[in-house]
């Protein structure tokens, strides 16, 4: 009997190593992701405006949208994506290790992630940057008031760093209070425990607005921006051909913006615009990026334009788009995408 | 057996018995097979990690523990960001064991006046000593961390800085204790120019203070006098210690907490962030709720014709305790308890909850900040360890100690 | 060496001897029993004013927090959040096919030991006396209270429905599995664990291979069954059973070829669900491993010993969070594999190396206990060593820790929260997400993390009431 218990297990074990399939090596992640039929995406689950999920447990935001422009892109169907909730010190490593295929997670590009962390940043989704906010009653206005303060600060982000850099160099002596996320922040930030919030000014607005919305104190975003926080889709160093792809199917929402088709109109163009005849794959036209000819049509009909994006998601946490460095660059932002000819 | 055997040669034994079948040799080359066995598979292991991590770029060297950190840290003015990772390591240490001590210090007292409750003869003391143990030790402290950050803080009656509450001193202009729900103020003590002499006589006042009980204990054997060596050792103590202060002219002096002029900040005294606080009175309250169960074991533990032998010679029920129950049942408690303290250090790493920066949140912090994890959580592991190695090696020998004077 | 007094009783927290205690159980008229154990005299009858004085406060504060001014609206609107987090909602039948599936192997369960005791009992010549339904509805009343909470924020039937559903699948099981003649006790248990890898593959989405070791056990029933067959000739029976044995594993095999494909991540796995999911299967694997630790610890090969001894005290010397930030970032790579494993598996497998530690020592602290007689006695009839362990020393050294081991199973279902640090969405990181939505961003922050204590603490409180039940009736330390 136990002869053949252990008889069993063996056989079992010899099955299982036989079932794990070997990964061929040399392959890009756009075949393998094609392969899979899942675009496997790193993102954040609790950032207002970029990621939040709802009870039936659907994903939604800014950085999820681009996800789901990625799917459309590669795979034709924009739902064919798994989030993955990541924090925020493990997420290179979860894209280095191949758990994540696309990292959409507010990162900002800095010269050491793109060396040092191996991952190689695309194009910029959104131009942001790291700011206060203090409660208005206060009457603060600039970073000198802030001398001695308390500030409540995100831990293992860029906004750290930023913060430190910045006080430090003006000489004014602060204390961070470092968390480990909104949840615990924000009860304390509005307790008093904190003199002030810094974060990107995306957030900081989306916080003003629930604040001020639930009937709390006023809250001020000071004027001064102390950082250059641009974010964007991240991928693995090393691997040309997926980047290819993400990038232009991302950039593709911005293409669709410019030639002033959303979803609503870019299945049905009708023009002659060879530009435009050429953007939704309609001339046979094919640069060999590895994506499907129609894929503009399929990232803009799905998910829709970068303007469709950005209101549909930041709009609603009370940031305005005209104006700012996200406008399109014909309006004197900064969106401006390489041509697709 | 009953059988007459004859002593073989030695020689024609060992050519009888085959290597194989040979308990000796089968032992050793079991044990050489399971050690192959072992070693092969950590280096089959370790080789892997290496190569991977060099198939990702991720450095292995160490180099990045004396590179500036380049962030400051929590409630520590004295940190600069230019100090290096290892000095970011010192500060972690130092404030685990900040957390860790007071909140033995709490576990062990509240555990011991709960453990005793629960035997209370008062049903209604011992009923709210068992909820307290069966509320405490079935919640995880991470959940009970976060939720005393709330109670005494966030949420809490403490008003904000800036109209700190503050206590005075008797009557005095000194301000003994400043609350808020931030940082608390307390007293402390500051150590004048002359303080090294001081340390000599303490060091004297200690020496004095052993050599007495030993004194006191040797009479007690010789005369039968009741030695109270504790009350003699510690009076030694405090006579001489005080009088080097005197001597010296003040060795320390009283430095008062004051809240600065723009409030933001206490000057002076000793000052205890939020963090800190939640996270020992939690911990020191979860780990009661163990210790109070080591105690009500222990007691019980205790034979019932100590008790009965206290009562004929009609000892009061403090004196019974005092003298007869407790210092038995806490000689029972001790392993099990010094495992529930080593156990509260370790969760002092779920301090990370309520941002208290001792040595894993700064860990954590450092390696969001692009240090690498495998040789940052290799030293965060290895600091761990060298504390409870140090503990549990001190424990063994006193549990030796203790064994050889019993039995 | 023998104990002064005879004890009945080892602490399962601290693993200390108490001597008996007699318990007065006469019952007192009302008046008699205030006086005797609460106005006893002067200072307890000032105790008992005072502390009813502040228990009255703190209960009306209590309460009036529960059901006056309690926001539980983030809790009510998300309740499948916390339960089950992200989880595809169109594989949801998949969690409810589990809950049913271990609702049965539950039933199996108790119903085997109650058939096994049953059994003894009648060997013994005893009789076996069934508890009052009273006493086990206290039993499991953190339990109960748990599942009339969640019931009450429901707003939909299904729960109700689940709930009645899955206690008749497991009552029937039970029903059947009592009457059960004593000596297929160990079907029983080889169909529970069967069952709980089934229930295991349906929430997985057939992922993988738990067909296989699903296999396992049935096999080796259907292997048992056939071995009593005593018409047949003993050789040809021998090939009979392993045929029939195999049989079932190529079956089994090629339902796995067939079916497997449909697959939900174990990552997915998200909420309360993955706190329970994750206890379970490490402690599933953790008695294995820490029983080998132990035994190697108190081997009498020095090699075998040196190197238990280093990885228990290594292992016991640093808090699971430095294991779980491990599995984060780079446990994965220990292996030679390029497909990462998911963070799921890597966090179990470091759940489960850390409690594997403490159970080597608590089932250490059992082998000690055992007397030095029993294995002299098992060796003087020319037992061999692996089978005096197994035989004589392993049973009465597991009886005397399942306590202990309770104990040490309850802290690491408390030690998943730990899981909210490295990012897994487990009950905490539910919350955290509801914290999230525009609705809730800085509401109910407090009533969430309540919520999530007590779902914490009704698991634990029943599981160490049950700890307590088991050693009462396995009289540990009696004799």
């Amino acid at each position: 009997m136990k002869r053949l218990m252990i008889g069993l297990v063996a056989l079992a074990m010899i099955a299982t190593a036989c079932g794990g399939d070997d990964d061929g090596g040399g392959t890009s992640l756009l075949d393998t992701v094609i392969e899979r039929d899942e675009v496997i995406c790193g993102g954040n689950e609790t950032l207002p405006g970029f990621g939040v999920v709802d009870d039936a447990g659907n994903f939604s935001g800014f950085d999820i949208d681009f996800c789901r422009v990625v799917a459309a892109g590669v795979l034709g169907d924009s739902s064919k994506v798994r989030f993955v909730p990541l924090t925020a010190e493990a997420r290179f490593t979860a894209l280095q290790s191949g758990e994540i295929d696309l990292l959409i997670r507010n990162t900002t590009w800095t010269a050491t992630r793109d060396g040092q962390e191996g991952a190689n940043f695309l194009f910029t989704t959104f131009y942001d940057g790291q700011g206060l906010m203090v409660p208005a009653s206060t009457g603060f206005t600039t970073l000198e008031d802030l001398a001695d303060a308390n500030i409540c600060v995100l831990t293992g982000t860029t906004t750290e760093l930023n913060l430190t850099a910045v006080f430090n160099a003006r000489g004014i002596p602060f204390n961070p209070v470092q968390f480990e996320d909104n949840t615990q922040l924000r009860p304390a930030y509005e307790a008093g425990q904190c003199n002030a919030w810094t974060s990107d000014a995306s957030q900081l607005a989306a916080f003003k607005a629930t604040i001020e919305g639930e009937g709390g104190d006023e809250q001020f975003i000071m004027a001064e921006i102390i950082s250059k926080e641009p974010l964007g889709p991240v991928v693995a160093d090393g691997d040309t051909a997926w980047a290819q792809a993400v990038e232009w199917s991302v950039m593709a929402t911005v293409q669709a913006w410019e030639f002033g088709l959303d979803s609503g109109s870019i299945g049905s163009y009708s023009g002659t615009s060879p530009n435009i005849l050429n953007f939704i794959g309609d001339g046979g036209f094919n640069p060999t990026l590895g994506l499907p000819s129609d894929f503009a049509v399929q990232v803009v009909s799905q998910v829709g334009n970068y303007e469709e994006i950005y209101n549909r998601n930041i709009i609603p946490i009370g940031l305005q788009l005209t104006g700012s460095p996200n406008d399109l660059w014909t309006n004197g932002g900064l969106m401006y995408v390489p041509p697709y000819r | 057996m009953s059988q007459t055997t004859l002593e073989p040669p030695p020689d024609v034994e060992s050519e009888q018995i085959a290597w194989y079948r040979n308990v000796e040799t089968l032992r050793i080359v079991g044990q050489v097979a399971a050690v192959v066995l072992v070693v092969g598979l950590l280096f089959w292991l370790f080789n892997n990690l290496l190569t991977n991590l060099n198939r990702l770029n991720i450095n292995t060297d160490f180099g990045f523990l004396s590179r500036p950190t380049n962030f400051q840290i929590s409630f520590d003015e004295g940190f600069d960001p230019r100090s290096s990772v290892w000095q970011m390591v010192l500060v972690g240490i130092k404030n685990t064991f900040l957390a860790g001590i007071v909140g033995i210090i709490i576990a062990s007292i509240v555990g011991l006046v709960i453990g005793i409750a629960r035997l209370s003869s008062n049903w209604l003391v011992s009923r709210l000593a068992t909820i307290y143990v069966e509320a405490f030790r079935n919640i995880p402290p991470l959940v009970i961390i976060i939720f005393f950050g709330f109670a005494i803080f966030t949420f809490g009656p403490f008003p904000v800085l800036e109209e700190a509450t503050q206590i005075s001193w008797f009557g005095s202009d000194n301000t003994a204790l400043v609350l808020s729900n931030r940082v608390w103020g307390v007293p402390s003590l500051i150590a004048e120019d002359n303080v090294g002499i001081f340390w000599a006589i303490f060091v004297f006042a200690i020496v004095a203070a052993v050599g007495v009980a030993i004194y006191r204990t040797r009479l007690s054997d010789r005369t039968g006098v009741l030695h109270h060596r504790v009350r003699w050792a510690l009076g030694t103590f405090a006579i001489i210690a005080l009088a080097g202060h005197f001597i010296v002219g003040g060795a320390f002096s009283a430095s008062w907490p004051v809240v600065s002029e723009n409030g933001r900040r206490i000057d002076n005294g000793f000052v205890l962030n939020f963090g800190y606080i939640s996270t020992t009175v939690a911990l020191g309250l979860y780990t009661a709720s163990h210790v109070a169960e080591i105690i009500r074991g222990s007691i019980l533990a205790v034979p019932k014709g100590q008790s009965e032998a206290a009562n004929a010679i009609a000892l009061r029920a403090f004196q019974r305790y005092r003298y007869i129950v407790l210092p038995q049942a806490l000689r029972i408690a001790l392993p099990p308890t010094i495992n529930q303290y080593l156990n509260l250090i370790k969760n002092t790493s779920l301090g990370i909850a309520v941002s208290y920066a001792e040595i894993t949140l700064l860990t954590k912090t450092s390696i969001g900040n692009g240090r690498p994890a495998p040789q940052s959580i290799a030293v965060l592991m290895a600091v761990y360890l060298l504390f409870s190695l140090t503990i549990s090696f001190l424990l063994n020998i006193y549990n030796r100690r203790i064994q050889l004077v019993e039995r | 060496m023998a104990t002064e007094t005879p004890f009945t009783h080892i602490d399962p927290d601290t693993g200390i001897a108490i001597p008996e205690v007699d318990v007065p159980s006469q019952k007192l008229p009302p008046g008699e029993w205030l006086r005797k154990n609460l106005f006893n005299n002067w200072y307890n009858s000032l105790i008992t004013v005072l502390l009813t004085i502040g228990v009255a406060y703190v209960s009306w504060r209590v309460l009036r927090f529960v059901f006056v001014t309690a926001k539980w609206e983030p809790v009510r609107e998300n309740l499948t959040l916390i339960n089950i987090g992200t989880y595809p909602r169109d594989e949801q039948w998949r969690v409810v096919a589990q809950v049913l599936i271990w609702s049965g192997a539950a039933g199996l369960g108790i119903g085997a030991a109650v058939a096994g005791a049953k059994f003894r009992a009648l060997q013994a010549g005893m009789e076996y006396v069934v508890d009052p339904a009273l006493a086990k509805v206290k039993r499991y009343s953190g339990l109960l209270l748990l599942g009339l909470v969640f019931l009450g924020f429901t707003k939909t039937f299904g729960p109700l429905i689940l709930t009645v559903v899955s206690l008749a699948v497991a009552y029937a099981l039970y029903w059947v599995a009592s009457r059960v003649a004593g000596h297929n006790v160990g079907l029983l248990w080889a169909g529970v664990a069967a069952l709980m890898v089934f229930g295991f593959q349906i929430v997985s989405g057939f992922f993988g291979m738990g067909w296989l070791w699903m296999g396992v056990p049935i096999a080796a029933a259907v292997y048992s069954v056939i071995g009593r067959n005593e018409t047949i000739e003993p050789r040809r029976l021998r090939l009979i059973q392993i045929g029939a044995a195999l049989g079932v594993l190529v079956v089994l095999f090629v339902v796995y070829l067939v079916v497997d494909s449909v697959g939900v991540e174990w990552d997915e796995w998200e909420g309360f669900h993955l706190n329970l999911l994750a206890a379970a299967i490490a402690i599933a694997l953790s008695f294995p491993l820490g029983l080998l630790l132990a035994l190697g610890r108190r081997s009498s090969f020095p090699a075998l010993r040196i190197m238990s001894t280093t990885y228990i005290e290594i292992i016991r010397g640093v808090p699971l969070i430095s294991l779980l930030l491990m599995a984060q970032f780079f446990i994965g790579f220990f292996l030679d594999t390029r497909t990462p494993l998911s963070l799921f598996t890597r966090a179990t497998a470091a759940m489960t190396l850390f409690t594997a530690a403490y159970v080597a020592e608590i089932v250490r602290g059992g082998l000690q206990a055992v007397p030095k007689g029993q294995t002299e006695a098992g060796n003087s009839v020319g037992m061999a060593p692996w089978s005096v362990t197994r035989l004589i020393v392993l049973p009465q050294a597991l009886r005397a820790v399942i306590p202990a081991m309770v104990g040490q199973f309850i802290s690491l279902f408390k030690d998943t929260s730990l899981l909210l640090i490295i990012g897994k969405i487990e009950i905490l990181g539910a919350r955290e997400i509801i914290h999230g939505q525009e609705a809730y961003r800085g509401f109910g922050i407090a009533e969430t993390l309540v919520f999530a204590a007590f779902a914490f603490w009704a698991v634990s409180f029943t599981m160490s009431r049950e700890s307590q039940r088991l050693e009462r009736k396995l009289g540990v330390g009696e004799r």
